[in-house]
């Protein structure tokens, strides 16, 4: 496999045609261009998205500094477990960034989303500051749960999360396609999933009552893969996500590609609002292990990692084909960089100095309007405290 | 090879599209040089040179052992290149590092060992930079580690629902009891200053307090009164009953001490001595009496009154005669096999068991041995008995016939080296069917004196003699 693709690749090098960005004019950049995207493959429809996006600067420098946060901030995660001021779980989303910023680009803050534990991309895209998400993940009293929560739960609005249990958050999704459909708002709930979960059996039962009830969902699975260790060859008899679906119409698409998945999520929710439910497998990849507790090395090599990196890095490739398309200067990416950093940095210092909540929180946020006098009793029955 | 692409090898064929993407795609793949990745991550901090601390590889990890370096002082750094192996309190893990640049110093070198979480380990400069002359951040991460801790146990005493000492339920229930009414004065060692229950036990020991009547206290009015340390009340210092005492609640609890009295001392001492000391066997046997008992009928008749426990005796005597083994004492490494047939028999008395001896029970006549038997059972029982009298013996016979029981077994005296326990007679179908008494003898002897054979001999003999008597008139 990997030579037939090496001996493509060498094949296709035009010496001469391949102009560097470096050699063309560094001063003047187009307002807008168009890039190819890789044609996806089809279940169940008769055509899908466009081949060839468009993208204007502003949109550009946007979609390079949301995927440079989200990497920056995973790799701070990283560090701040390695140093243990995060304890728990956490699940690093590097690899994949292009997925939740292409499809946060194509949706409106109305359109809800809902995902499982590897959610701190999505989180930040959603709306939350890295300086929320890395309090909550420290667990101190900034973070946007109050840091009661950690990585599962993670919260902001029209986003449902951040849930642990594998699978559990579809059926919910279509739930919440559901109550969209039902207070006939025009939104659809972007429903995400692994291709671990891509097996349970609720999903298929999600996928029935939104095939009967026409609902406005899109259904994606972010296939990284590797279900935790288990590589999909391995764990699915029918590794095309895309088609498990079955009567509901699919598509798989490059996830590692930004506008890839912006077009195909614009698509998609065309197609969900008016046809009914539509199934997306976004063929991505993870560096880090599953979990902070998983190297990541044990399942595969560090050499398929590594030409991961350098052949199919959302963030890298994306930069290239704009540095060379001249829609932006290598100088202002730099500008982008050097804020995105600075702001992580900034975000985690503040998330290791602030406070963490005080004791008495513990007996909060029972009910969400509880009476004035509502009391929790504490483990000694002398211990009551009144619950806000 | 395969897994190098894993299933994205197998994808890009079925990726119809991908190999057009390569060929209409005029960012050709190949073209890149390989600063272009690297620049992407340029331009941090331009200046600093970017600390690497020791990662926590596992939950539980403190420090770890740096067992091999990767990478060069010099060498260039890509996200995700492997750093170091480490060696953590579970398995040696290598470090990948996420951040760019080049390895300017290596602080710890191969083989350090005990590196404690975020100290430093090497430090890293951008590209481009001298990483000759980096120069060393200084370490924070001490100050980190001690403000994270020091918050959390300020945190619950500044968060407090209430301002209390903290106690477990099972003490502040234990401090209610013994109407300790300042927690403070309980020292307390728990987690965060809490009172354990072990606090307030360890409490109440030194101050000698005592369990007041909770449902009493309620009902005199709530002002808490300090009880005057009693002791818990004792029967009159002569030798105890032996009938349990009857279970009065007194006013400090609902249980009762009865005090020993020097003999009992004496008697658990000695029982748990022989217990743990000697390692007990047993054998037990079965014997027809029914001829027996007709001898005793004669003589009851003819006027001489002997009881079963003499024939015993006088059987047991027979039957040590014969295997000396068993009349022996232990002395340590030796057995010592006595020479005359003294055999301690049981008595109850109200101040405990005690076993005087019947001198050369194998000579005796039966009503010898039923006369010398019954005085000294009443000498035993006026606590009269001269210590002659009930020290030394070769043998123990210990019959709770009287009592019904069917089987038990005794404790070996020491330094003797067996004791039979004999219990009552039931009527049972014989091997031809017709009902006869069978009584039940067990021995308990001294393994390291007596082996399997010679108690078993023995009990064989004492069968023969229980089941015909007559032979004891040899």
């Amino acid at each position: 496999m990997f030579s037939l693709t090496l001996r493509q690749i060498s094949r296709n090098s035009f010496v001469g045609a391949n102009v560097s960005a470096f050699n063309v004019s560094k001063y003047s950049t187009v307002p807008e261009a168009t890039l190819d995207i890789q044609k996806c493959t089809l279940h169940k429809l008769e055509h899908g998205p466009p081949t060839q996006a468009t993208v204007t600067r502003e949109d550009a420098i946007r979609f390079y500094r949301d995927m440079r946060t989200v990497r920056r901030m995973e790799t701070m995660a990283g560090n701040l477990y390695k140093a243990k001021q995060i304890r728990g779980f956490c699940h690093l989303y590097s690899g994949q960034e292009a997925v939740c910023v292409g499809m946060e680009s194509s949706i409106t803050k109305d359109d809800a989303v809902i995902t499982a534990y590897r959610a701190h991309g999505w989180t930040y895209v959603r709306g939350v500051a890295p300086h929320a998400i890395l309090g909550e993940l420290t667990g101190r009293a900034s973070g946007c749960a109050k840091g009661k929560g950690g990585s599962m739960h993670m919260y902001t609005k029209n986003f449902y999360g951040g849930n642990g249990i594998v699978g559990a958050q579809v059926p919910l999704g279509a739930g919440i396609a559901f109550g969209l459909k039902y207070e006939n708002k025009p939104n659809i709930c972007v429903t995400l999933y692994g291709d671990g979960a891509a097996n349970q059996g609720q999903l298929f039962e999600a996928y029935n009552m939104a095939k009967l009830w026409n609902l406005p969902c899109v259904f994606v699975c972010e296939n990284n893969g590797y279900g935790m260790g288990t590589s999909v060859e391995r764990a699915s008899a029918s590794t095309d996500y895309y088609s498990r679906g079955d009567y509901i119409p699919g598509m798989r698409i490059d996830g590692m590609d930004v506008l890839a998945v912006r077009e195909a999520t614009k698509f998609a929710r065309e197609y969900a609002l008016n046809n009914g439910p539509i199934l997306i497998e976004a063929a991505t990849y993870r560096y880090h292990g599953h979990s902070m507790s998983d190297p990541g090395t044990s399942y595969r090599a560090r050499e398929e990692i590594k030409e991961m990196r350098e052949t199919r890095d959302p963030i890298t490739v994306f930069r290239r084909k704009i540095l060379e398309c001249n829609l932006v200067t290598p100088e202002e990416l730099k500008k982008v960089d050097i804020e995105v950093d600075k702001e992580i940095d900034k975000a985690a210092d503040q998330a290791k100095k602030d406070p963490e909540i005080p004791l008495g929180e513990l007996y909060n946020n029972i009910y969400i309007h509880p009476d004035p006098d509502y009391t929790v009793r504490g483990c000694d029955p002398s211990i009551r405290v009144i619950s806000h | 090879m395969a897994s190098a692409f894993g299933h994205f090898g197998r994808r890009s064929i079925q990726f119809t599209g991908f190999r057009r993407i390569l060929h209409y795609d005029p960012c050709n793949v190949v073209q890149r040089s390989t600063s272009e990745i690297r620049s992407f991550h340029l331009n941090r901090n331009v200046d600093a040179s970017i600390p690497v601390a020791m990662p926590a590889l596992s939950p539980t990890m403190t420090e770890g052992t740096i067992v091999k370096w990767h990478k060069k002082e010099g060498d260039p750094i890509s996200p995700g290149d492997m750093l170091c192996d480490i060696q953590t309190d579970k398995a040696v893990i290598t470090f990948d590092i996420e951040e760019e640049g080049i390895l300017a110093k290596i602080l710890k070198a191969e083989n350090s060992k005990n590196v404690k979480i975020g100290s430093m380990i090497a430090v890293m400069v951008e590209e481009g930079e001298d990483w000759q002359n980096a120069e060393i951040p200084e370490s924070s991460e001490s100050s980190s580690e001690a403000s994270t801790s020091s918050e959390p146990s300020s945190a619950p005493s500044a968060g407090e629902p209430t301002a209390r000492i903290r106690m477990s339920p099972a003490a502040r229930k234990m401090m209610e009891e013994y109407n300790i009414s300042s927690p403070q004065t309980v020292p307390a060692t728990g987690p965060h200053g809490m009172v354990n229950k072990g606090d307030v036990l360890k409490y109440i020991q030194t101050q000698h307090l005592t369990k007041i009547d909770l449902r009493k206290a309620a009902q005199v009015p709530p002002s808490p009164q300090k009880s005057t340390p009693t002791t818990p009340s004792t029967p009159t210092s002569s030798p105890v009953t032996r009938v349990p005492p009857s279970i009065t609640v007194s006013p400090e609890g609902g249980y009762q001490d009865i005090e020993t009295t020097n003999m009992r001392r004496v008697i658990a001492k000695r029982l748990t001595e022989s217990k743990t000391m000697i390692p007990h066997s047993y054998v037990s046997i079965e014997c027809k009496v029914d001829a027996a008992m007709k001898l005793r009928k004669k003589f009851i008749a003819s006027g001489t009154k002997i009881s079963m426990n003499d024939i015993i005796v006088k059987a047991a005597g027979y039957s040590l005669q014969r295997v000396q083994k068993v009349n022996s004492h232990w002395s340590g490494d030796s057995i010592q096999i006595q020479p005359t047939v003294d055999i301690s028999v049981a008595v109850a008395t109200d101040s405990g068991l005690i076993t005087p001896i019947v001198r050369n029970a194998a000579e005796l006549s039966l009503s010898q041995i039923s006369s010398t038997t019954k005085a000294l059972a009443v000498k035993a029982r006026d606590g009269k008995l001269q210590p002659q009298e009930f020290q030394g013996g070769s043998f123990t016979i210990s019959n709770l016939g009287m009592f019904g029981i069917g089987e038990f077994s005794a404790i070996i005296n020491p330094p003797q080296t067996a004791v039979l326990a004999v219990g009552t007679s039931v009527l049972k179908p014989s091997a031809e069917g017709k009902p006869c008494s069978y009584l039940t003898v067990k021995m308990s002897y001294d393994s390291r004196a007596i082996d399997e054979t010679e108690a078993s001999q023995f009990l064989e003999k004492f069968q023969q003699v229980m089941e015909n008597p007559s032979l004891l008139m040899v």
